[in-house]
């Protein structure tokens, strides 16, 4: 008798759990979201239709590059938007940036690195000049200056490369 | 050949930077001076007093095969005739002997490569120039002062100056420089492939002597500039053609440098000189390239733009006057600083001035049209007029349109030393500037003096100069070792073709510094201390360049493959970019005093 009991209550506390969706929960799958790294979002996007859109939410991205810092000047949203988006800064720009200028690795217990993103002005103001400079070169000269070449040609190119290879 | 300095039979050898980077590892060998037992076993009878050779040989078959071009390789299969493989020694002879990839190699040659590696010279040819070499060509004395700051990029592994001594010598053999060898025997010598690394030897083994060829090839090339400045052209003739195939023996930056200064030096002999580029939007192409591969020119832009942002601080209307506008490359990032400064972005005028287009294109409305479709994006305020003019000292003030209340900024990048060929035309550009009334006017120029009266001195400073040049372009990693790493990551590349444009692009530089005369010869760089004098005695003021530029200038520096060869120096309020440690290019700011 108390077994059964047992197995009720077990079977009901599973039904509960079932019912709880995280995609019926959107507001808590982006503060889920809103805390992973680039890649992990890469992932995430894969899931399914409604994360893969909630990804691309410029937002995201936009939390993404700039979560440590202060917050921005007036303007640099709709600078960023009409340039192509924060997604695009992070890909073309940001990531690259950090990841060259090391910026605040830390190493923690078991020897994995965790970044710390430890951003300044000077680094804000960099990315964006650079950003502003690829889409000049990407969306106004490119097509046809270089006559054929498949990719878009653009001075972020040296951004792509690893140092010291 | 001279055996002294081997080690009891023992030596390994080490090609140090070999263009086919690979080396070759000898097992150790017993006292005995017979017939070596490694050997043996695989069917070759190799005297152990012959191994030295046997060695030298094989790496210079190995060069002589890495630069052989197409198929050179299947006479080996084929028609060549192998004299008794069993005797290692002189079946090594023959191949080399029989694979000749260099046909047009002058016997003249052989005095200096007697001793080099490539010896695959045809000794067929005349005899005249050879006789000529013979008497006129004592290297030796000559060939002391290797210029300080050495030319070539393997200099810093490489060891110091070898130059002075072995110069003297007699041309023979190169001692082979022993070091311990390494037990490592399994590596054994079943083929090519089978050969394993030796550990980097005390003592770099001079095996493989691309390095003293380098040395041939700096002082061939400083023989025949002299030989130009005295007008010896039928000396210089000969020795240009020397310096063509000394070049191919190198690799990497110095063999295209070699190679660009040899065109230059030939066409000055042959008075083929080169016509001046006409064609504007090629060489906007080729400059293009050179600001994708390397730091140059967005350095340039970048602190000039900061400059010019700092001295357009709590303006609300400005003007910038570009005398290098080429694609307008600057100054999307200067729209975008001004468009997110505090108080918000100024109205922006942009007057650009360039060459005519000789197509009919209107080259400079088109990149005017560009801009002004970014500003619209980023909600800056735009106008823009372009000006075409042969020549700066072509303007006038009065052509600009200045308006009340408007604080106007002069830019110029790599166009003021092209004045200098004609006589007073940077004065009166430099009274226009002053006319125009400009809060700043900010200058970048290729830090350098290739403006000497003598050739001689202008030849070594542009020696100087490109090679280190080309040797941060060499860093810029492209090639198949990045495309495959980068590939990996799924990252663009940058292309061979963009590195080789960049090249284009110097070499033609290099062509005007040393084949052009008078007016032609546009480009007369100059130092930072030259102008210096020059805006001095036209009554300009330095403006400092802030830590903002300097800060900015090394993070941009530091994002570049190669970042560690680059080098931010401040001096004196302006700041230089160069490759270790030599400058290259330097920007300065100038106000009205």
């Amino acid at each position: 008798m108390a077994h059964e009991l047992q197995q009720n209550e077990r079977r009901e506390e599973i039904e509960k759990r079932a019912k709880f969706c995280i995609n019926d929960n959107m507001d808590l799958l982006i503060e889920i979201l809103k805390r992973l790294d680039d890649r992990s979002l890469g992932v995430a996007a894969c899931v399914c239709r409604l994360w893969c859109a909630l990804t691309r939410n410029d937002s995201l991205w936009e939390h993404l590059c700039f979560r440590h810092l202060s917050p921005q000047p007036g303007g640099v949203r709709t600078m960023v938007a009409a340039l192509g988006g924060y997604r695009r800064l992070y890909m073309v720009c940001v990531k690259p940036v950090m990841t060259r200028l090391r910026l605040g690795k830390v190493r923690w217990g078991s020897g994995s690195e965790v970044e710390r993103r430890v951003w300044s002005r000077h680094e804000v103001e960099l990315s964006l000049s650079l950003f502003c400079v690829d889409y000049y070169e990407s969306v106004l000269l490119g097509g046809g200056r270089l006559g054929g070449e498949t990719s878009p040609p653009s001075s972020l190119m040296i951004l792509c490369k690893a140092v010291n290879v | 050949m001279k055996r002294d300095n081997r080690n009891e039979g023992n030596f390994s050898s080490s090609g140090s930077c070999s263009s086919s980077g690979k080396a070759k590892m000898w097992p150790c060998e017993a006292e005995d001076a017979g017939v070596d037992e490694l050997f043996a076993v695989l069917g070759y009878n190799v005297k152990s007093s012959d191994m030295v050779e046997v060695a030298q040989k094989i790496e210079q078959l190995e060069e002589v095969m890495g630069n052989v071009q197409q198929d050179g390789l299947s006479q080996l299969a084929s028609e060549t005739v192998h004299y008794n493989p069993s005797d290692l020694f002189s079946w090594l002879d023959s191949m080399i002997t029989g694979l000749n990839p260099m046909p047009e190699f002058d016997s003249s040659s052989d005095p200096f490569l007697e001793s080099s590696t490539i010896t695959s010279i045809d000794n067929s040819s005349s005899v005249n120039s050879h006789a000529q070499m013979a008497v006129d060509l004592d290297f030796g004395s000559d060939l002391i002062a290797i210029p300080g700051k050495a030319v070539y990029p393997r200099t810093q592994t490489s060891p110091q100056p070898p130059a002075p001594p072995p110069e003297q010598h007699q041309p023979q053999a190169k001692k082979p420089k022993t070091s311990p060898c390494l037990g490592n025997s399994a590596g054994g010598l079943h083929s090519e492939p089978g050969f394993a690394r030796p550990v980097e030897s005390a003592r770099p083994v001079v095996l493989v002597d691309s390095q003293e060829n380098g040395i041939r090839l700096v002082h061939t090339l400083m023989a025949c500039a002299e030989a130009v400045q005295q007008e010896n052209f039928k000396l210089a003739e000969v020795l240009v053609k020397n310096i063509g195939f000394l070049a191919v023996s190198q690799a990497g930056a110095m063999r295209k440098v070699a190679t660009y200064f040899a065109e230059a030096l030939a066409r000055r002999i042959y008075r083929l000189y080169p016509a001046n580029p006409q064609d504007s939007a090629f060489s906007d192409m080729l400059q293009m390239h050179f600001y994708e591969t390397c730091p140059y020119l967005k350095f340039a832009h970048f602190t000039a733009n900061q400059a010019i942002l700092e001295a357009f601080a709590g303006k609300s209307r400005v003007h910038v006057i570009d005398f290098s506008m080429k694609q307008g490359m600057q100054w999307p990032a200067l729209l975008q600083a001004l468009a997110l400064r505090p108080g918000g972005p100024p109205s922006f005028r942009l007057t650009g001035i360039g060459p005519p287009s000789h197509d009919d294109t209107d080259h400079l409305q088109e990149v005017g049209w560009k801009l002004a479709q970014l500003a619209e994006t980023i909600n800056v305020e735009f106008e823009y007029r372009g000006f075409v003019a042969n020549s700066l000292a072509d303007l006038d003030a009065s052509m600009f349109d200045i308006r009340e209340g408007e604080t106007v900024a002069i830019n110029s990048i790599f166009e003021l030393h092209q004045l200098i060929a004609r006589p007073g035309a940077i004065e009166k550009v430099l009274r226009v500037v002053r006319e125009l009334k400009p809060e700043i006017l900010t200058v970048v120029e290729q830090e350098a003096n290739h403006n000497g009266n003598v050739f001689l001195d202008r030849f070594t400073e542009a020696l100087h100069y490109y090679s280190t040049l080309f040797d941060s372009l060499e860093s810029c990693g492209s090639g198949a070792a990045a495309a495959a790493a980068a590939a990996n990551s799924g990252d663009a590349v940058v292309s061979d073709q963009d590195k080789v444009m960049s090249e284009i692009y110097l070499g033609r530089q290099i062509c005007n510094v040393v084949a052009c005369e008078g007016l032609d010869r546009v480009e007369r760089h100059e130092t930072l201390a030259q102008w210096r004098t020059r805006f001095g005695s036209a009554e300009f003021e330095p403006v400092h360049l802030g830590s903002n530029a300097y800060k900015q200038a090394s993070m941009l520096l530091a994002l570049f493959a190669g970042g560690d060869g680059y080098r931010v120096e401040e001096n004196n309020g302006c700041l230089m970019l160069g490759w270790h440690t030599r400058p290259l290019i330097a920007t300065s700011a100038w106000k009205l005093s």
